[in-house]
């Protein structure tokens, strides 16, 4: 597939890095030279020097080519129109990715139809989105759903004096009457695993289990991993972020303070929001925050414009006994450090923005879609299991030679879920959830044609 | 630098040409030269060389920008040593040194040798000959690029490093499709040569190998008497023809090609300098040739001086003409057209069409800054402004160069070479032509210099063919400080092991 990405910000760069590493052939548009060069070196990427609202430089991409238009450049107008420049060619689909609320129609895909774009993306409602899904659940720090919400894949840490730590997997599967979960990742030491049964659990390990929506209660009695909703949440930032979280979370009757430093934004999140308690002050002020109790807090969202008064009121929360903390970070770059510091979740809107992009763009096909865990170097994919499978259809799963560092996580047949063990034979028709390792990508893509 | 990865990659590398190394014994087994067993034994060392490689070295999945240096220069130390394993295994080049220049000379595509006589190599290994040059005129890497997974991202680097020129044009965005495409003209056109040549009278064997050495614009003949050996006017002109094509940039070829029109040439100004350069020297030499009546008949000064105009500026080095006899000035043009070079994407060497275009260019701007002060200028090539570094790497570029040229011309003359001959051995081979003056002229070779000087010139060889900056960058100290300790293949696969 060929794919144009207008733009070599973060958002750009990300989607550039993980689409050639796939090995589709990508065209990246961008002003800055200097940038493009860098990145022509780092990727195996076509680079082209010019804005992509300019119909010039679009075709000496080769745009005529193009199956997959991507605008994501600082600028939400020469995203459009470079998206609606693209409609003059044989483009296949057109993402673009707008900040600016007023571009926004009020109710569903107005923008998306009037412009002809197959999906307007705007980082601050994909994030706003993500840190409600990570909100609620207290003791998963990571967490996505698949087959239409049915499955849910959740991130839990193990400690020690967990009753699972030193046994393996089929040890754990028998400890429960029936198999209601699947264990699709590990992370021990930065290091993903992808588990088979005879594997161990040890402590400080972060593992991935896929389960039911309705099992999860029980799956989280076997591990003695607790979820609830959190009582009282803390957000520190009245930015497009807080404010559409504090919106979501109040309508869930959940007890929400808003910490906003700007008067006048203070004032205007007044005006759009009932429940919630606005404060106006700085979010690095300590004493004002342990005075509105944001010890006794379960969730503390930090969101400001801010990476260090995000890192900073964040710690200071956690410091004092605040159960869990999402921290909004520019920098992709750091994250991997915020376990370290303490700090729950940490998430950059662009990375969320570039992971719904890529989530969006390997939605065609066969394989219906991929989430890339955060921080892990593993992935999900859905695949539909088609008539020609002889090869797959009607076999116990133990007999299968499944490519290595691979495991079935979920089967949807019929708009229901089963949880697999070896003895489960697939049917025409299933829709597989499978997990992986980054590298063996290509082994698995193979494997499932 | 992640020395591991990049002694892993050679270690592929090396599987890869140890492959090659078996296409010599089918004409092995055709002419009865009793070579089959020589060539099993040098491709199963360069086995036994690549595996020893693969099982001490694990890969290293994110290969840096500094690695394709030590990639790229590693593996053509590590080729030309493999290729010199058959020309001191069948006997016929006894020494070492010797050999590894001649293997050298081939895949630099330089076409010097330190036979007197190459009919006393088997045909098999007359072959192979060829075919070091065939395979390093587009570059081995090149070609493993395209036909073999093992570079992912640093690719760019590698492609960077071994294709010739100031700017690479990228015709597909990825690495591996542009490798594809430059391997595909290259094969069509050695393909069309072949036929060509053999409608001309010439056998299969001789054919094949003249077509390698033409289009990697190498030299390398299966004749003493190279080119001129068939003392005929429609091979000369088959070969001066794809000579010249040769030395064209291989993306306009698969342009024209795409396009179906000859504007991606006529539009292109390095082609058009280059085929100026090519008429003007052609007319001066006829000229020069007429007055000191070394021909009878135009049509054979013509052939004559097309072809040799042709084969320097090339950088193939084929002769027809001993053109050590023919006038001083025409000898001074010659040489002057050694240092051009084919253009920038071909198969040529020497410092490149497009470097002297934009170094006449900058010349003149820096005289017209000089009568408008305050004039604001900028040096456009085609349509396009140049950007500033890359005009900066080709001011370099002549510096390196020179730096190089002195360099190796003072060790050449202190072995006691005689002044023409040490400076034109050293012309011929860091711009990857083949022949020189006086002791190394057409007419002669490289045997008979010391062992000392034949090292020196192996060494301008590989720096001319890489194009200096890539090997002068591993010769500085600051680039080995930055080694890394390589992940040894024991470790790795415990770790695989772990993890299962």
């Amino acid at each position: 597939m060929r794919i144009m990405i207008v733009g070599a910000g973060e958002v750009g760069r990300h989607l550039c890095e993980k689409l050639s590493v796939e090995g589709q052939e990508v065209v990246l548009v961008d002003e800055d030279e200097a940038k493009l060069r860098r990145l022509e070196r780092e990727l195996n990427i076509l680079p082209v020097h010019g804005s992509g609202a300019s119909m010039r430089v679009l075709e000496e991409g080769g745009i005529d080519r193009t199956d997959l238009f991507i605008a994501v450049t600082d600028s939400d107008e020469v995203n459009l129109i470079a998206c609606i420049l693209s409609k003059q060619y044989d483009v296949e689909s057109r993402i673009a990715r707008v900040r600016n609320e007023d571009f926004y129609s009020q109710s569903g895909q107005g923008t998306e139809k009037a412009l002809d774009i197959d999906l307007v993306i705007s980082p601050d409602l994909a994030m706003a989105e993500e840190i409600l899904r990570l909100s609620a659940l207290s003791d998963a720090f990571d967490v996505a759903e698949f087959a239409d919400g049915q499955v849910e894949l959740l991130g839990y840490e193990v400690y020690k004096g967990n009753p699972t730590v030193g046994k393996t997997l089929q040890q754990i599967q028998a400890m429960q009457p029936q198999n209601n979960f699947v264990i699709a990742a590990i992370i021990r030491d930065h290091e993903t695993i992808i588990p088979r049964g005879d594997d161990i659990i040890e402590a400080g390990d972060k593992i991935y289990l896929v389960a039911r929506k309705k099992d999860i209660m029980d799956v989280e009695a076997v591990f003695q991993f607790t979820s609830h909703m959190p009582k009282d949440v803390f957000i520190i930032g009245g930015g497009i972020i807080g404010y559409t979280v504090a919106k979501e979370l109040e309508r869930k009757k959940i007890n929400v303070r808003l910490i906003e430093q700007d008067a006048d934004r203070c004032d205007w999140l007044t005006g759009q929001l009932d429940r919630t308690v606005v404060l106006n002050f700085d979010g690095l002020e300590g004493h004002d925050l342990l005075e509105e109790g944001v010890d006794q807090a379960g969730l503390v969202i930090s969101v400001t414009d801010s990476d260090t008064t995000n890192i900073l009121s964040s710690l200071l929360a956690k410091h004092h006994g605040a159960q869990k903390c999402i921290t909004k970070i520019t920098k992709p770059d750091f994250i991997p450090m915020l376990g370290k510091l303490g700090i729950d979740v940490g998430l950059s809107p662009r990375m969320v923005a570039a992971d719904m992009i890529l989530r969006y763009v390997r939605g065609g096909g066969k394989i219906l879609s991929v989430a890339t865990l955060l921080g892990a170097d593993a992935e999900v994919m859905e695949i539909l299991v088609t008539e020609d499978r002889e090869d797959l259809i009607g076999i116990p799963l133990m007999e299968l030679s499944f490519p290595r560092d691979a495991v079935l996580g979920a089967i949807v047949r019929k708009k229901k879920v089963i949880i697999p063990s070896g003895q489960t034979k697939l049917k025409t028709a299933d829709t597989l959830v499978i997990f992986f390792a980054t590298s063996a990508m290509e082994q698995v893509q193979a494997y499932f044609g | 630098m992640r020395i591991g990865g990049v002694l892993n990659i050679l270690g592929k590398l090396l599987l890869l040409l140890s492959l090659f190394l078996l296409t010599p014994i089918p004409f092995s087994l055709y002419f009865q030269d009793g070579m089959v067993k020589m060539f099993l034994l040098c491709s199963v060392l360069g086995a036994i060389m690549g595996g020893t490689l693969l099982a001490i070295f694990a890969p290293e999945e994110e290969l840096g920008y500094r690695d394709g240096f030590a990639v790229v220069v590693l593996s053509w130390l590590g080729l030309a040593l493999l290729g010199s394993l058959p020309y001191v295994f069948c006997g016929a080049i006894p020494s070492f040194i010797d050999a590894f220049f001649e293997s050298m000379s081939g895949f630099t595509t330089t076409g010097s040798t330190i036979l007197s006589e190459v009919e006393i190599l088997p045909e098999s290994v007359l072959f192979w000959r060829s075919t070091t040059h065939w395979l390093g005129g587009m570059g081995i890497i090149v070609l493993s690029l395209a036909i073999l997974p093992l570079l992912g991202v640093g690719g760019m680097q590698l492609f960077q490093a071994e294709m010739p020129g100031p700017t690479k044009d990228r015709l597909a965005p990825r690495i591996q499709d542009t490798a594809r495409i430059l391997w595909v003209v290259y094969f069509a056109f050695t393909l069309i040569q072949v036929f060509l040549l053999m409608v001309g009278g010439m056998n299969f064997f001789d054919a094949i190998c003249h077509a390698f050495a033409t289009l990697a614009t190498g030299g390398f003949s299966t004749h003493t008497a190279s080119a001129g050996h068939w003392q005929s006017g429609y091979i000369e002109y088959v070969i001066i023809l794809f000579m010249l094509l040769a030395g064209i940039n291989f993306s306009l070829h698969y342009r024209a090609f795409a396009q179906r029109s000859l504007k991606p040439y006529l539009e292109n100004e390095e082609f058009r300098f280059y085929m100026i350069i090519i008429g003007l020297a052609t007319g001066a030499i006829l000229v020069a040739n007429m007055g000191h009546k070394i021909y009878n008949a135009f049509g054979d000064n013509l052939r004559d001086t097309l072809f040799q105009v042709v084969a320097m500026i090339t950088t193939t080095g084929f002769g027809t003409a001993d053109f050590d006899q023919w006038p001083s000035v025409t000898k001074v043009i010659l040489v002057a057209l050694m240092f051009v070079g084919g253009c920038a994407g071909s198969t040529g060497g020497g410092i490149k069409v497009v470097r002297f275009l934009l170094f006449f260019k900058y010349a003149r701007l820096q005289l017209r800054s000089l009568v408008h002060p305050r004039a604001v200028g900028a040096i456009k090539l085609g349509n396009q402004k140049v950007p500033k570094e890359v005009m900066i790497s080709i001011l370099g570029f002549f510096a390196l160069y020179l730096a190089f040229f002195l360099a190796a011309s003072l060790l050449v003359t202190s072995m006691g070479v005689d002044i023409v001959t040490g400076m034109t051995s050293v012309v011929a081979t860091l711009n990857n032509i083949g022949p020189g003056l006086a002791e190394v002229g057409p007419s002669r070779n490289f045997g008979d210099l010391p062992q000392a000087a034949k090292v020196v010139l192996s060494f301008c060889m590989l720096a001319g063919r890489l194009e200096l900056y890539t090997v002068a960058v591993l010769l500085t100290p600051d680039f080995w400080k930055m080694a890394r300790k390589p992940i040894w293949r024991w470790e790795f696969n415990k770790k695989l092991e772990d993890r299962i």
